[in-house]
């Protein structure tokens, strides 16, 4: 499903983000990237998304070069993806509602539709209650759990997700963490970047390490 | 993926956008107003001055007094004199003629030319000359050809006010294309960075939309029927300011003053002009402004 060919990033004045990466993510695999902060995690996930250009290696995903796709088709590859950002990124001046509903507004999905499924998203993250609130109303968790049912609505092939337990407590991470389980149990391939240790260890997936922007193994 | 049939909702989502961001539209179209307003206030006052300057110049004229002996036969002379170099047109006028402008021109003291009985003036000609003949030195060169034909007494022409119109003409011009510039330049700016600010503030909003997939056209679109309403805004604006400013000054300048800020144009083809250029100022600004955050 992914592939990833010798991938570095080096930023202007600064050293080496990601140094000859190579992996392959199977379809339906549940991965975590590890590493301490500052290893290369985000910027990793970053170039999967197509945020982040790679300077040199490349990227396949479902049999795609995305280093050679043209700018105007990044955002087909976006909706494919769902991605859930360490700073949640939602929307201050918009309801919990039309959060969730952005990513399928932006697909053209007709409005009946669209509060369909975002209500069963809601119901599914459990925040079927907050829909009309503000979400800088809503706690830290519930914050996060807006910002997954909206990568999660628009039904993704691909769940990115970075720190997505990084400011929880230990109940609320489980919580969150079973959440990507029952999703990657539907079939979604899901690629978490954590540094929690614990967490990891916990739930005995697959896990590629980084550190300093080099694989270990 | 978004295709035709989901315009009509794209829209209502942007006409939703612009409520929302209603404040800084309305702002932005007052700025783009004042702007608008305050340059083409700058522009009439100098295209009235300009045509009323050179209408000034048609003043220009040349007048050739005729010997007795040869003002009989003024279609001859005429014709000659419009063979001349720079000769525009040349209208003959009689002893008599001459004779009764005197008179209308001492209205009051018509006493002075009692008794007169013959024509004291000689007959003349009123010669204007051709525009491209304006400058000093070929209004002199005309008036020297004229002064070379044997039938001509004597040429009246003042040779200082040629001159000096022609350099108040050149130093209005070069003070109004340099003021006009600097102003131009100033509206531009002022235009362009207020919009600016207005989609800085919304960059986070431009960021995350492009991470959840947004196309760069879903994006534009609401900026697009801002920048559309803003300068329609600004151009409604611009006018009143016009129309209002235009009221007090009337009641504060010379009446003789009044026609430099009488539109050049009719009041509609103003608030066209208003509009076309708002809606082009703020919709290119704010598609300019928008392109350096699309870049995620």
């Amino acid at each position: 499903m992914i592939q990833l060919f010798h991938v570095s990033k080096n930023y202007e004045g600064a050293a080496s983000a990601l140094t000859d990466v190579t992996f392959k993510v199977a379809k339906g695999e549940f991965l975590f990237i590890t590493g301490p902060s500052g290893a290369g995690k985000s910027t990793l996930l970053k170039i999967i998304f197509g945020s982040e250009a790679p300077s040199q290696g490349q990227i396949i995903i479902d049999g795609r070069n995305y280093v050679k796709i043209p700018p105007k088709e990044i955002p087909l590859l976006r909706r494919r993806i769902g991605f859930v950002f360490q700073d949640f990124k939602l929307l201050p001046n918009k309801s919990v509602f039309d959060n969730v509903a952005l990513s399928l507004k932006i697909m053209g999905v007709n409005p009946r539709d669209i509060k369909k499924r975002v209500l069963r998203m809601l119901s599914y993250v459990k925040l079927q209650h907050r829909a009309n609130f503000n979400p800088l109303s809503l706690s830290g968790g519930e914050q996060q759990r807006v910002a997954i049912a909206r990568a999660l609505v628009k039904d993704p092939a691909i769940i990115l997700a970075d720190e997505p337990t990084g400011n929880l407590d230990p109940a609320l991470s489980n919580e969150i963490m079973e959440l990507f389980k029952e999703v990657n149990n539907k079939g979604t391939t899901v690629i978490i970047a954590s540094h929690d240790k614990g967490l990891i260890d916990r739930f005995g997936k697959r896990t590629v390490h980084i550190e300093n922007g080099r694989l270990v193994n | 993926m978004g295709g035709t049939g989901n315009l009509l909702y794209i829209f209502t989502d942007a006409l939703r956008s612009l409520r929302e961001n209603l404040i800084t539209t309305v702002l932005t179209a007052i700025t783009l107003g004042f702007a608008l307003a305050i340059f083409s206030l700058f522009l009439f006052i100098f295209l009235n001055l300009n045509s009323t300057v050179s209408s000034l110049g048609d003043r220009t004229q040349i007048v050739a007094y005729v010997k007795d002996s040869a003002a009989s036969d003024s279609a001859r002379l005429k014709e000659i004199l419009l063979k001349v170099p720079g000769v525009k047109s040349a209208e003959f006028i009689p002893k008599e003629k001459a004779l009764e402008d005197l008179r209308r021109e001492l209205i009051g003291h018509e006493s002075i030319l009692d008794g007169v009985d013959a024509a004291p003036l000689p007959a003349s000609f009123e010669i204007k000359v051709m525009d491209s003949f304006k400058n000093p030195s070929q209004v002199t060169a005309t008036v020297e050809r004229l002064k070379a034909l044997d039938w001509v007494d004597d040429i009246q022409f003042s040779q200082e006010w040629v001159e000096k119109f022609s350099a108040f003409l050149k130093f209005i011009e070069l003070g109004a294309i340099t003021i006009g510039i600097f102003l131009a330049a100033a509206t531009l700016f002022i235009i362009s960075n207020t919009i600016r600010l207005a989609v800085y503030a919304r960059r986070d909003e431009i960021e995350i939309m492009k991470l959840v997939g947004a196309s760069d056209s879903y994006i534009k679109i609401p900026f697009f029927i801002e920048g559309v309403l803003q300068g329609v805004l600004g151009g409604v604006f611009a006018l009143i300011i016009m129309a209002v400013g235009r009221y007090f000054l009337l009641s504060e300048i010379p009446a003789y003053f009044s026609f430099a800020i009488a539109s050049p144009v009719s009041g509609l083809m103003l608030f066209l002009i208003f509009i076309g250029a708002g809606v082009f100022m703020g919709v290119a600004g704010s598609l300019i402004s928008l392109a350096k955050f699309l870049k995620v």
